[in-house]
C-alpha cells in the first residue's frame, strides 16, 4: 500500500508495509501514482508522462521510472501486506503478562475541570484514595504477573495523585525496595495539575519519575475558562509559576507540558505558542475526550480547523528549529530509524491485556478511561483478572480486527487505534472512531514532514 | 538525475525477526492518554545498543 502526499513543500511517498519513506519529485510522484492506481504497463506509463511532462526528455522521464522499479524490487516500493498472521501472535506469546499499570492512587480532585472524563476524579463513583496497603498489592500484583518483562511502567494518576502524596512516595520506595530482588526496572510516571507542586514533589519527582506529565491548557483565558477550583477559580496564574519551577529543575529529564483542547480552542496553536513563551518546550496538546453533544466536544466545522493547526504546528517547529530554539511536540517525536518492531506495531495498544488501570479498591479495568464502567471490570488485585470475556475482547483488538485499519495506510503508525476512543465514539471497543482517525493521519503526515525536513531541509537550502 | 531521495527507516520484515520482545513502552501511558500512536515509541532493543 502507498500513501502520497504534498506538504511543507515536500512530495512525500509512504509505502506502508515496509515502513519506507521517500521524498520524490513530481514525476517520480505521478508515475507511484499510476502504479498505485493499478497501471503496471511501462510502456503506457512512460507514454502518460511524456503527455504530461512534454518539456521533459524522454530518457529523464525512463530514468525515473527505472528508480521507481528498482525501489519496488528492493522491496521498499509496493511492499505487500505478510504481516496480518502475527497480528494475534505477540499477544498469545505474551498471555498474562502485566507490564504496566496506572494507578489511581487517589479518586478525588481539587481542580472542577468542565471536561474531565473522569467525572472530577471520582470516575462515576465515591470520592477515595488508595491505601499504601493496596498500593503494594498491586505493585506486587505487577511483578507477579510481568513474566519476563524488565521494565515495567507505574503511571501515579487519579484525580489528582498529589493529594496522596505520601502513599506515592511510599510506593516508589517499596517498588524500589524490591528492584533487585524482583530483576525488575520500575519506570515511574506522574500526571498532576500543579496544584500541590512542591519542592518536595519537585525533588521526588526528579529523582524517581522517568517522566512527568503537566496539565496546563496553554492561554490564560482558555485555561481558566476550564481547569478551575471548586469555587470556579481558574488555575492558571497558580500553577504556572510552579511548572516553570518544576521544569526548572528537572534539569533536561523528560516532562511533557500537556493540554487539553476543545471546542473552545480548536486554534490551539494559539496555546502551544502561550506554552513556548512560558519556556516550556516539551509539549503535548490532545483532544478532549467527552460524549457527542457535550459542550466541549469538537465538531465537524472545528475539524478544518485543527487539521490547519497540525500543519502549522510542523512549519513553526521547523522554524524554531532553524532558528536554534527547538521544541518537541508528543505526537511529532516520531522515531523512523529506532522506532518499533512490527509486532508492536500490528498489536494494539495492550489495554486490558499488558496495561490496565487500578482503582483505590484494587479493582482492575482495561485501561484508564474505562475506570468506572462496571460491565468492564476485569477483576481485582488480588484475586487477578476474572472476568475472562472482558479481556477476551480487548485481547482480540489489534491492527487487523477491523475493516476500516486494514484498508488504512496509518494502521502501522498507530496500531489499531484507542480502545476506549472507539467505545466512546461507537459503543464497541472494536469500532472506530473516524474523527480521531482523521486527526491521527494529519499528525503522522506533518510529523513524517518534519523528520524529512530535519535530514534533508538545510542541505537544500 | 535522482528523482527520489529515501529517508532510512526501520525495515519493518527485518524486525519480525528478532522482535516481540515486549520490552517496550505501552502506547499512552506516559503521555497523551487519549490515543494509541506507537510511532514515537523507541523499541527497547535498539535503545540498548
Amino acid at each position: 500500500m502507498i500513501h502520497q502526499y504534498k506538504l511543507g513543500g515536500y512530495s512525500i511517498v509512504l509505502d506502508v508495509c515496509s515502513g519506507s519513506v521517500h521524498v520524490v519529485d513530481d514525476v517520480a510522484y505521478d508515475i507511484i501514482a499510476l502504479m498505485d492506481g493499478g497501471c503496471d504497463d511501462r510502456e503506457a506509463i512512460l507514454a502518460r508522462m511524456g503527455e504530461r511532462y512534454p518539456d521533459l526528455p524522454t530518457g529523464e522521464i525512463a530514468e525515473c521510472m527505472e528508480q521507481v522499479l528498482a525501489l519496488r524490487d528492493a522491496g521498499k516500493l509496493f511492499a505487500p501486506d505478510v504481516f496480518e498472521p502475527m497480528a494475534g501472535e505477540l499477544k498469545e506469546r505474551t498471555s498474562g503478562v502485566v507490564k504496566a499499570l496506572c494507578m489511581h492512587v487517589a479518586h478525588t480532585c481539587n481542580l472542577n475541570c468542565a471536561y474531565c472524563f473522569a467525572s472530577q476524579g471520582k470516575y462515576h463513583g465515591e470520592r477515595a484514595v488508595m491505601s499504601f496497603e493496596v498500593g503494594k498489592q498491586a505493585l506486587d500484583f505487577l511483578v507477579a504477573h510481568s513474566g519476563t518483562r524488565r521494565n515495567l511502567e507505574v503511571d501515579f494518576f487519579g484525580g489528582e495523585p498529589l493529594m496522596n502524596f505520601d502513599v506515592v512516595k511510599r510506593l516508589v520506595a517499596y517498588a524500589r525496595s524490591i528492584e533487585k530482588e524482583s530483576g525488575k526496572h520500575f519506570r515511574f510516571t506522574l500526571t498532576t495539575n500543579g496544584m500541590l507542586v512542591d519542592d518536595d514533589v519537585i525533588n521526588f519527582a526528579n529523582r524517581e519519575c522517568h517522566n512527568v506529565v503537566l496539565s496546563l491548557d496553554g492561554r490564560k483565558a482558555i485555561h481558566d475558562a476550564c481547569r478551575v477550583d471548586y469555587a470556579g477559580n481558574g488555575s492558571w496564574d497558580r500553577i504556572v509559576p510552579k511548572f516553570q519551577r518544576f521544569v526548572e529543575k528537572r534539569g533536561g529529564k523528560g516532562y511533557y507540558m500537556r493540554g487539553t483542547f476543545t471546542h473552545a480552542n480548536p486554534d490551539f496553536l494559539e496555546d502551544i505558542k502561550t506554552m513556548l513563551d512560558l519556556g516550556f518546550d516539551q509539549l503535548s496538546m490532545e483532544p478532549v475526550v467527552c460524549a457527542e453533544g457535550d459542550p466541549a466536544a469538537l465538531t465537524e466545522a472545528d475539524l478544518p480547523v485543527v487539521l490547519k493547526q497540525y500543519e502549522d504546528l510542523a512549519r513553526l517547529m521547523i522554524e524554531r528549529r532553524r532558528e536554534g530554539r527547538p521544541f518537541t511536540f508528543y505526537h511529532y517525536m516520531i522515531d523512523l530509524t529506532g522506532g518499533p518492531c512490527v509486532y508492536k506495531r500490528i498489536s494494539g495498544c495492550g489495554s486490558g491485556t499488558e496495561y490496565m488501570a487500578v482503582t483505590p479498591w484494587g479493582d482492575l479495568y482495561p485501561c484508564h478511561q474505562f475506570v468506572g464502567e462496571e460491565p468492564f471490570r476485569l477483576g481485582d488485585i488480588w484475586h487477578g483478572v476474572t472476568n475472562d470475556a472482558v479481556q477476551a475482547r480487548f485481547a482480540a483488538c489489534n491492527v487487523y480486527a477491523r475493516p476500516e485499519c486494514r484498508e488504512c495506510w496509518a494502521r502501522l503508525y498507530c496500531s489499531g487505534g484507542c480502545a476506549a476512543n472507539a467505545w466512546h465514539a461507537t459503543g464497541s471497543v472494536n469500532g472506530v472512531y473516524k474523527y480521531g482517525c482523521e486527526l491521527f493521519k494529519k499528525r503522522m503526515e506533518c510529523a513524517i514532514m518534519v523528520e524529512i525536513d530535519r535530514q534533508f531541509g538545510e542541505s537544500d537550502e | 538525475m535522482t528523482h527520489i531521495k529515501t529517508i532510512e527507516t526501520r525495515n519493518l520484515c527485518d524486525s519480525a525477526k528478532n522482535g516481540g520482545c515486549g520490552e517496550c513502552q505501552t502506547s499512552c501511558q506516559s503521555a497523551c492518554k487519549t490515543s494509541c500512536g506507537i510511532a514515537n515509541q523507541q523499541c527497547e532493543q535498539k535503545a540498548d545498543k
